[in-house]
C-alpha cells in the first residue's frame, strides 16, 4: 500500500517533507501514546532511562559521532537556555593549514584536543586552553595523487591517534607525543582512485575505516586494523563477490567496480556487539544497464549492499544483516550517513532501534539487533525521486533518469543533507537535521568503465527549486511518529554538523560564518556569534576542570559540496579559513 | 615554370581547409576527452559550467593559461596535474577544447613542448598484458604483487625498484633477501626489512602478513637478527601460469 505521503506531516506542505511510512497507522498510534496520553514529561523520563548513558558524551568528546552511539549529544548542562546569550570565545586556535577548510570533529580526551587539518597536520592542545601540546605534519602528498583533500578526523584509542591520507594510508601516533608509530597502506591510490576523508573508529582492539571512491569503478570496502600492530584483522567488501550471497544481485562482472564505498564513520553497539554503517552508491552512479538484470524487480534487493546500512561482527568483519535503503541506486543517493543507536518505544514495544538517513533524506527507522523495517521518514520539502514509500519501506514511484532524457531530481546529488552529521537528544527525543533544498537536472550517459576513474555517468548541473525564498533549514523530527517537530528555515545552505547538549541546546553554523544556538524544544534562536568563516565542521562540547567548552571548527568548504553551493549563490563571497573557535560561559557568570 | 594561380590558390585553400578540419578534429577530441575526464564527478561539468569545481566556460581564459593549469594542477585544491594522466594527445585536445569555450576560435593544436610521460610505457601483447593485468588486479586484495613492489606507476614501492626478473617460477617461489632481517620487538618476533636506524628511532616493515605495515620504533625496543624465515611463497597467491605470465611482463617493462 502506498503511504500519504504528502498528507502525513500535519504541518500544511505538500512536497513531500514527512512521514513515508506505514502511514496513518502507525503515526496515529504513536501520536496518541506519546503525544496525547503521557505527558511530555513522562515521556521524556522513558526516554531517558534506557540508552541516555550509552549515548551522551561527558567530559570527553572521544568518538567522532560523541559516543559510539553517534548521537551527537553531550550531557553536559552547565552551558543552556538561560545564560546560552552570555557565551564568548575562551580561545581560538589557527591550523595554518589553508588548503581546503576545516572539516574534522575534534576529539577530546582527559583535557587533551586531538585535532585535524585538511592536508592532516595532527594536533594535540590543551583544551582549556588551546596550548599546542605536540603536532604531527603527515608529508605533502604528491599531486599525481588522486582525491580530494579534506579530512573529517581522528580516532583515538590504544593509547595512539589515528587516522587516513590522501594518499591512502592508516596512520598511527602515540597519543602522548604525537610520535609516529605505524603507517599501513589500504589500497594504491593511484589505481583505485580511493583514499580516506572519514575519522576512523576504534572497536576494541581494532581500528576500522572505510573509504572513498564509490563514484569512480572501483568496489568498496571497510577496513579494520589491528591497533597495537597496524596488521590488517579484516576487509568487508560492499560488493560481494562471485559465489557470495549478493553477487547474484549483480550483472555480470559489474561488481568488479560496483562502487558503494562506505566514505564516512560507523557506530558500535557494545552489548549487541555489532557495528553499524552506511554503505555508498552503486556505480555507475546515474546508468545502471551495465550493472542491473533488465526487468529487475525494485521493491527487492538490487546491487547488494550499495545504498544500505550494515550490520557487521567488529571481530571478524562478517555481515549480520542488512538493509537497503535505496535499491538500484540511480541518483547518486549514497547511504554513506551516521548510524544513530537509540532505545525508544515503538508502537507499543521498546525497541533498540537505529535510525538512518541517506542523500535523498529518507531516514530509515530499523530495529538494531535483526534489521527489521520499523518505518521511515523524509526531510525534504521538495521531492521528485520517489512518489513515497509503501508500508513496508518499498520506494513507489520512481522518477529515474535514462539514456537520451534530462530528467529533474530533488533532491540532488549533493543531498537532502551533506555527509555533515544529524544530533539526537534523549531529552527531547528529536533528530536535528540540517536539510538543503537544492535539485539537479542529471542526463546519463553510458562511458565505459576505467578502474579507478570517475564512473558517474552523467551530466548533473545543480539548480535551486523554483518558488523558495529559502533553501535549507535546520529541523527537529521525532524518528517515532516521523513528524516534524519544528523548522528554522535558513537563506541559503547549511553543510554543518550539528550538537545538541542537556542545556536544550542545538548548536550549527552556517556559511556566513555565523555560529548559533536554538531552543532544542522550540527552534527559537537564543545566541550567534560572527566567527568569520563559513561552517562546514563539526562543533563538540566537553569539559576541563568543571568548565564546559562548545568548540567549532571554522572555514567553508571550497571545492565539491561547498563550491557548487556558492556557485548557486554566486553574489555569496563564503570565506574560507581553517581555525577552531571554543566558547565558554565567563568566568564569573558560571 | 610558372604555376597557374588558380592551382596555387586551390592549393593554399586546400591547407587552410585542412588545417582548419584539424583544428576541428582535435577540438572534437577534446570534448570528448573533457567529458571523460573534466566534466565528470563533482568538478567542471558539460561543457565547462560547472558541478562544484569552478566553472571553465566563457572566463576569458588564454591558452596558454589553460595550458600551464591542465598540466601542473592547482595547489592545495582538487586539480591535479593532467601531464601523467592523459596522453599527449588528449592533453593538447583538452587544452584545445577549453580554449575554445573562451572563445579562442582557432587554438593552437601543435604537439609542440609536450611531454611523452605516457607514451613510454611499452604496449604488451599476450601473456605479459596478461602479466600486468595480474600484478596489480584488484580482485586479489592485498594478495598481488601491487602490495609490495611498485612498476609501472601503480603499486606501493616498499620492495626496492626490481631489477633482476627472476628466471623461472621455481625461482620466483624460493625468492629471499638478505635485506629481510627478524625483528624482535614487544615479545614477539617477526620478518622485517629495515628502512632506517637512526639514533632517535628505527624504521622498517614488519612483513608478516599483508600488507606490510610500516613500524617506527624507539631505537632500545627493538632488535634485529640477520636472516628471517621469510619466503616470497608466504605473500603471494598465484597459480604458476599466472606468474609465469607476471615474468613476462617484468621482462617486459625491464628491457633497456
Amino acid at each position: 500500500m502506498l503511504a500519504l505521503v504528502h498528507n502525513c506531516t500535519g504541518l500544511g506542505d505538500t512536497s513531500g517533507a514527512g512521514w513515508t511510512h506505514s502511514a496513518r497507522r502507525w503515526s496515529m498510534i504513536s501520536n496518541m501514546r506519546f503525544f496525547t496520553v503521557l505527558p511530555t514529561t513522562i515521556l521524556f523520563t522513558v526516554v531517558t532511562a534506557l540508552a541516555q548513558d550509552a549515548g551522551a558524551t561527558r567530559a570527553d568528546w572521544p568518538h567522532y559521532g560523541g559516543s559510539p552511539y553517534s548521537w551527537r549529544y553531550s550531557a553536559l548542562d552547565q552551558i543552556n537556555t538561560s545564560n546560552v546569550k552570555s557565551l564568548t570565545p575562551a580561545w581560538i586556535f589557527q591550523t595554518g593549514d589553508y588548503a581546503e577548510n576545516l572539516q574534522a570533529t575534534p576529539i577530546v580526551v582527559d583535557g587533551v584536543m586531538y585535532l585535524i587539518t585538511a592536508q592532516a597536520h595532527v594536533f594535540a592542545l590543551d583544551a582549556a586552553t588551546g596550548r599546542e601540546i605536540w603536532n604531527y605534519r603527515y608529508p605533502a602528498v604528491p599531486r599525481s595523487i588522486p582525491g580530494f583533500i579534506g579530512n573529517r578526523g581522528v580516532a583515538v584509542g590504544d593509547g595512539k591517534v589515528f587516522f587516513g591520507t590522501k594518499d591512502n594510508y592508516m596512520v598511527a601516533l602515540e597519543q602522548r607525543t604525537g610520535r609516529l608509530v605505524w603507517k599501513v597502506n589500504i589500497d594504491d591510490a593511484r589505481q583505485c582512485g580511493c583514499n580516506v576523508t572519514a575519522a576512523p573508529m576504534v572497536v576494541k582492539d581494532k581500528v576500522i575505516v572505510g573509504g572513498t571512491g564509490g563514484d569512480g569503478a572501483h568496489r568498496g570496502y571497510i577496513t579494520a586494523f589491528n591497533t597495537r600492530t597496524g596488521r590488517l584483522a579484516w576487509r568487508w567488501y560492499v560488493v560481494p563477490g562471485p559465489g557470495e550471497k549478493g553477487n547474484e544481485t549483480w550483472k555480470g562482472d559489474s561488481w568488479r567496480f560496483g562502487g558503494g564505498s562506505p566514505w564516512l564513520t560507523g557506530s558500535y553497539d557494545p552489548a549487541l556487539n555489532l557495528l553499524y554503517w552506511g554503505t555508498g552508491n552503486a556505480a555507475a552512479d546515474f546508468y545502471d544497464t551495465e550493472r542491473v538484470v533488465a526487468g529487475a524487480d525494485k521493491s527487492k534487493d538490487v546491487n547488494l549492499y550499495t545504498a544500505s546500512v550494515v550490520a557487521l561482527d567488529p571481530d571478524t568483519g562478517k555481515l549480520r544483516w542488512h538493509y537497503q535503503e535505496v535499491p538500484d541506486d540511480v541518483w547518486d543517493y549514497d547511504s554513506s550517513y551516521e548510524v544513530l543507536l537509540m532505545d525508544r518505544e515503538i508502537r507499543g514495544r521498546m525497541r533498540q532501534a537505529l535510525v538512518h538517513m541517506n542523500k535523498s533524506g529518507l531516514t530509515a527507522v530499523l530495529d538494531r539487533t535483526t534489521g527489521e523495517y520499523l518505518g521511515s521518514f523524509s526531510v525534504p520539502e521538495v521531492r521528485t525521486w520517489i512518489a513515497g514509500v509503501t508500508e513496508d519501506g518499498k520506494l513507489v514511484g520512481r522518477n529515474e533518469p535514462a539514456m537520451g532524457k534530462t530528467v529533474s531530481i530533488c533532491p540532488s546529488a549533493a543531498g537532502a543533507k551533506s555527509w555533515n552529521s544529524t544530533a539526537y537528544s534523549p531529552r527531547t527525543g528529536f533528530l536535528y537535521v540540517p536539510v538543503n533544498e537544492m535539485c539537479n537536472d542529471i542526463t546519463p550517459n553510458n562511458h565505459p568503465a576505467d578502474e579507478g576513474k570517475n564512473y558517474m555517468n552523467g551530466d548533473f548541473p545543480f539548480k535551486l527549486p523554483a518558488g523558495r525564498t529559502t533553501f535549507s533549514h535546520v529541523d527537529a523530527w521525532d524518528p517515532v511518529t516521523g513528524k516534524r517537530a519544528w523548522s528554522m528555515p535558513y537563506k541559503y545552505v547549511l553543510l554543518a554538523s550539528v550538537l545538541t547538549t542537556a542545556g536544550d541546546l542545538v548548536f550549527t553554523g552556517n556559511p556566513e560564518g555565523d555560529f548559533f544556538a536554538l531552543d532544542a524544544k522550540s527552534g527559537n534562536k537564543l545566541w550567534s556569534y560572527q566567527t568569520g568563516a563559513g561552517h562546514r565542521g563539526s562543533a563538540v562540547s566537553y569539559s576541563v576542570n568543571g568548565r564546559q567548552y562548545v568548540a567549532t571548527p571554522t572555514g567553508w568548504h571550497s571545492t565539491v559540496v561547498g563550491a557548487l553551493a556558492q556557485s548557486l549563490f554566486p553574489d555569496q563571497d563564503w570565506r574560507l579559513g581553517s581555525t577552531l573557535v571554543v566558547f565558554a560561559l565567563p568566568g564569573g557568570s558560571r | 615554370m610558372s604555376i597557374p594561380l588558380k592551382w596555387m590558390t586551390a592549393a593554399i585553400a586546400a591547407a587552410v581547409s585542412c588545417q582548419a578540419q584539424n583544428v576541428a578534429n582535435v577540438v572534437t577530441q577534446g570534448e570528448a576527452v573533457f567529458s571523460k575526464t573534466c566534466a565528470t564527478g563533482y568538478c567542471h561539468g558539460v561543457r565547462g559550467g560547472s558541478s562544484g569545481a569552478p566553472r571553465l566556460a566563457a572566463r576569458g581564459f588564454g591558452q596558454a593559461y589553460i595550458d600551464k593549469i591542465v598540466r601542473n594542477g592547482v595547489p592545495d585544491t582538487g586539480m591535479a596535474s593532467f601531464t601523467t594522466r592523459l596522453s599527449p594527445p588528449d592533453l593538447v585536445a583538452v587544452i584545445a577544447y577549453v580554449a575554445t569555450l573562451n572563445g579562442i576560435a582557432s587554438p593552437d593544436v601543435s604537439m609542440d613542448g609536450v611531454p611523452n610521460a605516457v607514451s613510454t610505457r611499452p604496449t604488451l601483447t599476450g601473456e605479459a598484458a596478461r602479466g600486468a593485468r595480474l600484478f596489480s588486479e584488484a580482485v586479489r586484495g592485498f594478495g598481488r604483487c601491487s602490495t609490495c613492489h611498485e612498476v609501472g606507476g601503480f603499486g606501493i614501492p616498499v620492495a626496492a625498484p626490481i631489477a633482476k626478473v627472476p628466471a623461472s617460477v621455481a625461482e620466483l617461489m624460493v625468492l629471499t633477501t638478505p635485506d629481510v632481517k627478524t625483528a624482535s620487538m614487544d615479545g614477539e618476533s617477526m620478518p622485517a626489512l629495515v628502512l632506517s636506524q637512526r639514533k632517535q628511532s628505527v624504521v622498517f616493515y614488519d612483513l608478516t602478513s599483508a600488507p606490510p605495515v610500516q613500524r617506527n620504533a624507539e631505537p632500545a625496543s627493538v632488535k634485529f637478527t640477520d636472516g628471517s624465515n621469510w619466503r616470497h611463497s608466504a605473500v603471494i597467491a598465484y597459480a604458476p601460469s599466472e606468474l609465469a605470465a607476471i615474468l613476462d611482463y617484468l621482462r617486459a617493462v625491464t628491457k633497456p
